[in-house]
């Protein structure tokens, strides 16, 4: 009944607010930084690069981004590690 | 002890010589004895929003270059104890006054006056580098859009580069039945993006066009709540703690009821 009668009063379809939230977001970073998305991909590159020689890392979920908090910009980043040891297939 | 606060925002329009005229007038009223600066030169507006504009003689230019002195320039306002204007030129630009004169100009302003409200002209360059020089902090305007937000954010710096303390907020033009459904960023988020203290919410209304049009600042009326808005933002500016936010919750009405029941409005609406 309720949602009914909110469908037919006119609930707004799309929320324009969540929409400027996230450009916001992107847009003060990238003013602050002044670091285009091809550069980042070049330094995102370069790091796994120097991680790999460690570790064993995963590629495809690896994630690099920028976020501000308190006017701060943090480079943000997740490199899953995946431990495979190699071992012979002993039987 | 007397404090220059600049009155800034970046993007143009968003109500900078409205919020220094309704400060002036609410710190005036509050007992302080307030100059009104209009850095805007070549835009001079701030004698017109505060009805000012017939009784200019000598402006800030003409004191700067020393063609008359500064308690000349200063005109009264005869509404409110202890509030003076000191007009922009009109006739001449930015260019014509450099960040040194105006901190001189402050300097002695403060001299006779508890606090010196700077209106900063929109714009990054030379006007807002005059506007913030004399300044002991800044007040930055913005309204709830992502243009005005964005340029907030770039003055936020600049005025940080500056070398003043971190700035306060005021929002202006803040719609907050717009804000519940979601068709325009709340108070919480644009807190959340810019990252400095809020000093207050000011609601979108026709009052302010209204009091525009007569040159009587809305905080000269008592009923008016908008004016109420800039009073309480005037004494959280003098410092004073925990000043409370204004309900603006206006529809007592059965279709906003309704939609009350329904989800589709808050409760009550908190703004101030
Ligand atoms: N809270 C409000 N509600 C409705 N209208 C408003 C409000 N605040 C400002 N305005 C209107 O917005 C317009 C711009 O306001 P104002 O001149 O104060 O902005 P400004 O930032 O000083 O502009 P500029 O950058 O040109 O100096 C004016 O027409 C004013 O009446
Ligand atoms: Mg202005």
């Amino acid at each position: 009944m309720k949602n009914l009668v909110a469908k037919l009063l006119g609930r707004p379809a799309a929320n324009s607010r969540e929409e400027a939230k996230k450009r916001l977001k992107v847009l003060l970073i990238h003013d602050q930084v002044d670091l285009t998305p091809a550069q980042m991909e070049a330094m995102k590159a370069e790091i796994m690069e120097v991680i790999a020689r460690y570790v064993q890392i995963d590629p495809i979920n690896t994630e690099f981004r920028l976020e501000r908090a308190d006017g701060q910009v943090a480079l943000v980043s997740t490199v899953p590690v995946t431990r495979v040891v190699e071992r012979p297939a002993t039987a | 002890m007397s404090e220059c606060i600049v009155v800034t925002s970046g993007k143009g329009g968003v109500g900078k010589t409205t919020t220094t005229a309704n400060l002036g007038v609410a710190l005036g009223r509050l007992g302080a004895k307030v100059a009104v600066v209009d850095a805007d030169i070549g835009l001079r507006n701030l004698d017109v929003i505060l009805g000012l504009e017939n009784r200019i003689v000598y402006d800030l230019v003409h004191v700067v270059e020393g063609s008359c002195r500064l308690k000349q320039a200063l005109v009264r306002d005869k509404r409110v104890d202890g509030l003076f204007l000191l007009p922009a030129a009109q006739t001449r630009d930015k260019n014509a006054v450099t960040p040194r004169q105006m901190r001189e100009l402050v300097a002695d302003l403060k001299k006779d006056f508890d606090y010196v409200l700077v209106d900063s002209p929109a714009g990054i360059e030379q006007g807002f580098k005059n506007a913030v020089a004399g300044a002991d902090r800044a007040v930055v305007v913005t309204t709830p859009e992502v243009s005005a937000i964005r340029d907030a954010d770039r003055i936020i710096g600049m005025v940080e580069a500056n070398e003043l303390p971190e700035p306060q907020l005021v929002i202006n033009r803040y719609r907050p039945r717009m804000a519940a459904a979601g068709d325009m960023m709340t108070k919480e988020d644009i807190l959340e993006l810019l990252s400095i203290p809020l000093l207050g919410i000011v609601p979108d209304t026709e009052d302010i066009i209204v009091s525009s049009n007569r040159g009587m600042p809305v905080a000269l009326d008592d009923s008016s709540r908008v004016g109420e808005a800039y009073r309480r933002i005037a004494r959280r500016l003098t410092g004073e703690p925990d000043v409370p936010m204004l309900d603006l919750s206006a529809d007592q009405g059965w279709w906003s009821a309704l939609k009350r029941w329904v989800g589709l409005q808050p409760a009550r609406e908190v703004v101030g």
